[in-house]
């Protein structure tokens, strides 16, 4: 994901793509832009020659009034190519960035596991999401805007070389003052203009940083501090406006169409005078000189827009150019798992750090297994290589004595279900939720799980019921009752093994009782593999790994290791005093 | 420059002030700029007059040429003044663009720095009551609008004197010509703020929309795992395809209006030319008019369209500043609640704390204390515990002055704690929030933040006394271990021991401690109960205990209901009374126990 952006090649021809799939509505826009430019620029020859009328020798009210309506004429059907064309690009531009998410989309779906849960940690997906939003503008006005201003441009000389070819010299010097000067400019805007974004974007983060801490800076007297870090920031943004306004003061188009203007009328009046133009002439000649004026205004705005988007793009093309992290759909060994699991000799490294070392231990079907250990000792991970979210270094790892890396990954991922420490619901019912792994026919299924996972009673307190959606658009849930339908999830394919990675904590007695019951329901009769904190789950557990630092140190029940290893001891060692709840048994408790 | 399409969002209808009023206050805030903003309007004023100039020149070019013969010193003059006047023009915006670069730099840091003051210097009611986001849209948004008030104003004069002076000159010039002119002025200035409530009405709608679909579309990212998890990929694209398609459609209605606009004025301004070009035929064919002067009317169109677009949009953007206006005012009078009525630089407090007779109340809504008593003994280790909105945490709060009270007194060795220098007297407390806030940099950095003058050593024997030191083994550099973004790799275990060992840093006199609910890991869930009671130990402390670990260590438990105290005494007491504190044990900490097992179903 770091390596570099794709080239501006592989973007233009992938926007080129994108051109040819929507070519309809680009081709309405191109015959609709010549056409209206060709319109703009006969306008000031049809006023030339409605002056011309009026001021020559034998006026006729009827041939200027013709004249008069065809301009109208123009203005109109201008008007509609205008807008027609505009409309045109903007379909276009939306489809291309529709299709463009789309793209990405795929590209996401294809990668593995792996590269998803490392993605989670970063904001990669927010940024190209933002990218791909750089798309449309630069379109629609950007692309639009540079294509009119093109072809405003080229009509006019064309036309105010047919009044006469000296009248030639003013547009041509000032299309090429245009173009450099444009290009020049944008080359010293545009890096600024970042920095500015960027620091400005530094300073709202910093901001928001300093409040959500306010309390910290409060209790510890730390508020000059805060307020010097704040006060650099701003005065950072602040210089590089400055520097900013200083580049857009010196854009030099302006100038040159001015010159350009003032030698046009120059050279006008000298020819007018020598009596080899005609005021009409000289009127439409000013005229197109004036429409040069729309190109100089959106030309640099547009040059920027499509700069900004031809950089999206590269940045969305790397991610969906890049081969690494696919997950290959590969044939292999399909059975039904009964649920053994054998761990050989596993080693695993992330990063260059080693993760796991050495590990061994063996599950046998129906088994439930508790990994302990300190955060960062490889639980997680030794978890996630049994349905080859990442796949093994050294050693391996059997299921019913068939290596992982043999099993195909639909036998495999649909009968092994992994519930995650951070519960993701998708923004649906709560049927589709508990029934997301199931099949149509399977839909049944879905109540029985959800009752099963202690859930059907909160479910059934809804207003819609099963049929109440949640999440985004609907009801918000508790961390328990979240897991809870996690749970039900993944009872509902019955999976042969389970992988439960438990972090929710309840606030009260009540809801840890249903979520400790569910627990227990749900690792009845399969193969479970348990990362928890709750001390009665893992003493329930038929056998316990302790890891420490990647390696096994120790496995058994619970009371052997409380027995006989030192360091489980320190974890759960026995507590001081003796229960409370002894002394409350005869108090009818619950 | 302002454009058409800026400043559309809905004006927020709840503005106090006139406009004149903040206009007013907007002035004596610039004044110390009134340099700049002079020398701008002087600038802008040149070039309206250039701009007015410019098509004059050219007409008395046309009619002097087509009337009379060529003078070529005439030629060249009237050449040479609009070379001049061309490049004059192009200074005069130069000048304008770097000066209001430099104004609005200059105005929006001394706001800034003045708006971090006011933030800085609130309590905690401030903070609580409005979520940080806009909180900073005030500093990073809200100065940039109200410096902005001040060029929109400047440059909206401008443009008014241009068109003042073009009337002018027009109705001298031709009075028949000018009234159709002004007319259709007025006419595309009425469509243009038409065309704006049309944006803004679009842009309305779409916003709510957009900020949905978005926010399901980095749902549908999110959901990939979990697809791939049940090789439901298709299920989970289709779903994405349905979002995706609607994306597209809400942006494509938003955006065809959008790119509709311009060409409508267009197509208008095209019609009023036509209207000009006949108009001014007729007048020249009857005699009224010169060719120069029906030129001048077309060309005068030309010059009045982007100052008559700016003029319309400059009234709801204006709206816009003053409104932004007026709450970063509001923020720099903003009164902080809590005062000090002395600045007495405690000696090392003993830690006996009084609450006498206290009322207090969250402002508006029912009061949380109405005669509160509560007396803790220096070094005495105090829990509080009870259902949310019992006012557990309102009094910790007082405790540290985040929150003013309204009656009644809080005494600490028999001082009254508003009359402490409250910098030193917060010096003297040490407090362990429930999320305890890490910011970028170093786990070293993170702890000495309490204490900027410890040295490296002071921090790290102290690190190694929490949890027997063993906890910084997780770590790869140990304290010099960056936390990332807000300290988003520390486990909430590992968070809270940076926060134990900040509080022993900086050894204060009085503890508050409002425990975490979050389960831990075993492990640090024993390093943590190891290291608290190292930070309880020959200090007063009042605890908020949610663990039942931490309970059992306290001297007394005050439970509290609805602000008063039902019962007071240790936690075996308590519980043998089996009172209201024998209930809280049953809801919030029986599970906690050591050798809890989960109640079978009782048929409920």
């Amino acid at each position: 994901m770091n390596g570099p952006y794709a080239t501006s090649t592989r973007a233009a021809r992938w926007i080129a793509s994108h051109v040819w799939r929507h070519k309809g509505y680009v081709l309405a826009f191109i015959a609709l832009a010549i056409a209206g430019n060709i319109l703009l620029a006969i306008i000031p020859m049809l006023t030339g020659a409605a002056f011309d009328e009026i001021l020559g020798p034998a006026p006729g009210q009827g041939r200027s009034q013709v004249l008069v309506l065809a301009i109208l004429g123009a203005v109109l059907v201008r008007g509609g190519t205008s807008l027609l064309g505009a409309g045109a690009m903007e379909v276009f531009a939306q489809r291309l960035e529709r299709d463009a998410r789309d793209q990405f989309y795929s590209t996401l779906l294809r990668k593995n596991l792996a590269f998803h849960q490392r993605q989670r940690v970063g904001d990669l997906m927010a940024r190209t999401t933002d990218d791909v939003r750089l798309l449309d503008p630069m379109m629609s006005p950007g692309m639009a805007h540079l294509f009119n201003a093109v072809a405003c441009i080229v009509p006019s000389i064309v036309f105010a070389g047919r009044i006469s070819l000296e009248l030639l010299i003013a547009p041509c010097l000032f299309t090429c003052g245009l173009v450099a000067g444009t290009v020049h400019h944008v080359r010293r805007f545009h890096p600024i203009a970042s920095e500015v974004r960027r620091q400005s974007g530094a300073l709202n983060a910093e901001v928001v940083q300093t409040l959500s801490g306010i309390e910290l800076t409060k209790w510890s007297g730390q508020e000059e501090q805060a307020a010097r870090r704040l006060q650099r920031s701003a005065e950072r943004c602040r210089d590089l406006v400055v520097a900013q306004a200083d580049i857009q003061a010196r854009y030099l188009p302006p100038l040159l169409l001015g010159l350009s203007l003032a030698v046009a009328v120059l050279h006008g009046s000298v020819l007018m005078g020598r009596g080899e133009l005609s005021v009409g002439n000289f009127v439409a000649y000013i005229g197109l000189m004036t429409t040069l004026r729309g190109p100089t205004q959106l030309l640099l705005a547009a040059v920027i827009a499509i700069q900004e988007g031809l950089a999206g793009a590269r940045r969305v093309l790397a991610v969906i150019d890049d081969p690494i992290d696919d997950e290959h759909a590969t044939s292999g060994h399909r059975a039904r798992i009964l649920g053994e699991l054998v761990f050989e000799r596993l080693s695993f490294s992330y990063d260059g750090a080693t993760v796991l070392n050495d590990i061994s231990f063996r599950v046998a079907p129906g088994e439930t297994v508790a990994l302990v250990g300190p955060a960062g000792a490889g639980k997680t991970t030794l978890s996630r290589l049994i349905n080859r979210t990442y796949d093994v270094g050294e050693g391996r790892i059997l299921i019913d004595g068939v290596d992982v890396r043999a099993w195909a990954f639909d036998s495999l991922r649909t009968q092994i279900a992994v519930v995650e420490q951070d519960v993701l619901l998708f923004s649906d019912t709560v049927r589709a939720n508990v029934g997301f792994g199931l099949e149509e026919e399977q839909q049944r299924r879905v109540e029985q799980a959800t009752e099963r996972a202690q859930a059907h009673q909160f479910v059934t307190a809804l207003r819609d019921g099963y049929d109440t959606v949640i999440g985004e658009r609907g009801v918000t849930l508790s961390g328990g009752q979240r897991q809870r339908l996690a749970l039900a999830r993944a009872l509902a394919i019955d999976p042969a093994v389970l992988i439960l990675d438990d972090a929710t904590s309840a606030l009260d007695s009540a809801t840890e009782d249903q979520i400790q019951r569910a627990m227990i329901e749900v690792s009845r009769s399969r193969t479970t593999v348990l990362i928890t904190h709750r001390l009665s789950q893992i003493r329930r557990a038929d056998r316990i790994v302790l890891l420490i630092g990647g390696h096994i140190v120790d496995q058994g029940s619970h009371d052997e290791l409380l027995r006989r290893c030192k360091p489980y001891r320190r974890i759960f060692g026995a507590p001081v005093r003796p229960t409370t709840s002894a002394l409350v048994a005869g108090e009818g408790g619950a | 420059m302002a454009d058409l399409f800026s400043g559309l969002r809905d004006l927020d209808r709840t503005r106090r002030e006139s406009d004149a009023e903040l206009l007013r206050r907007i002035l004596v805030h610039v004044r110390p700029y009134r340099g700049v903003v002079l020398l701008v309007a002087a600038v802008i004023v040149v070039s309206s007059v250039w701009e007015t100039a410019l098509p004059l020149l050219i007409t008395h070019g046309i009619d002097h040429l087509h009337s009379t013969a060529t003078s070529s010193s005439t030629l060249a003059g009237l050449v040479a003044l609009i070379l001049v006047g061309v490049l004059l023009a192009w200074l005069c915006n130069w000048v304008r663009q770097r000066q209001i670069g430099r104004l609005i730099g200059a105005v929006v840091l001394q706001l800034q720095r003045q708006t971090f003051a006011a933030v800085l210097r609130q309590d905690m009611s401030f903070f609580d009551r409005r979520p940080s986001g806009q909180i900073a849209s005030y500093i990073t948004a809200d100065t940039q609008a109200f410096a902005s008030v001040v060029t929109l104003g400047v440059n909206f004069l401008g443009q008014l004197v241009l068109v003042a002076l073009v009337a002018v000159v027009l109705v001298c010039v031709h009075p028949s010509l000018a009234a159709v002119v002004l007319g259709i002025s007025i006419l595309l200035v009425a469509a243009a703020l038409m065309f704006r409530n049309l944006g803004r009405t679009t842009t309305r709608h779409a916003r709510r929309i957009l900020a949905t679909v978005n926010a399901l579309v980095q749902e549908s990212i999110r959901a990939i795992a979990i697809a791939k998890n049940f090789r439901q990929e298709e299920r989970v694209y289709d779903r994405f395809r349905r979002v995706n398609t609607q994306l597209y459609d809400v942006s494509l209605r938003q955006g065809l209006v959008f790119a509709s606009i311009h060409p409508m004025l267009n197509i208008l301004t095209g019609l009023g030319l036509c209207l000009i070009l006949y108009e001014g035929g007729r007048t020249v064919l009857s005699g009224e008019t010169t060719a120069g002067q029906w030129f001048l009317a077309m060309q005068i169109l030309g010059v009045l369209w982007l100052p008559l677009m700016e003029i319309a949009s400059f009234w709801s953007q204006f709206q816009l500043g003053l409104a932004a206006a007026e709450r970063v005012f509001d923020l720099l009078e903003q009164p902080p609640r809590v005062v000090q009525i002395g600045a007495v630089v405690p000696p090392r407090l003993a830690g006996h704390i009084e609450f006498k007779a206290i009322r207090f109340g969250y402002g508006g809504q029912s009061e949380v204390f109405r005669d509160f008593h509560l007396d803790i003994a220096g070094g005495e280790k105090v829990g509080l515990v009870g259902h949310t909105g019992s006012g557990k945490t309102s009094l910790t709060r007082l405790l540290a002055r985040f929150y003013e009270f309204a009656e009644g007194e809080v005494l600490v060795d028999g001082h009254d704690i508003r009359s402490f220098d409250l910098a030193a007297y917060r010096r003297q407390i040490g407090l362990v929030p429930q999320h305890p806030t890490l910011f970028h940099g170093t786990i070293l950095e993170n702890i000495r933040y309490v204490r900027p003058g410890a040295t490296e050593s002071e921090v790290a024997a102290i690190a190694s006394r929490i949890g027997s030191g063993r906890w910084l083994d997780a770590f790869p550099d140990g304290l010099a271990t960056s936390v990332g973004e807000s300290g988003w790799s520390l486990s909430m275990g590992q968070r809270q021991l940076v926060a134990l060992a900040r509080v022993l840093l900086l050894d204060p006199a009085i503890v508050i401690l409002d425990e975490a609910t979050a389960s831990v890991d075993p492990l640090t869930e024993r390093e943590i109960y190891e290291s608290l009671k190292l930070v309880l130990e020959d200090r007063t402390a009042v605890v908020i205990a949610h663990r039942l670990s931490t309970v059992r260590e306290l001297d007394r438990i005050v439970a509290l209901r609805q602000g008063n105290i039902i019962e007071q005494g240790t936690h075996d007491e308590l519980l043998a009374r089996g009172g209201y504190y024998a209930e809280l044990y049953e809801t919030f900490y029986r599970h906690q126990e050591t050798d809890y097992e989960a109640l079978p179903v009782t048929g409920r």
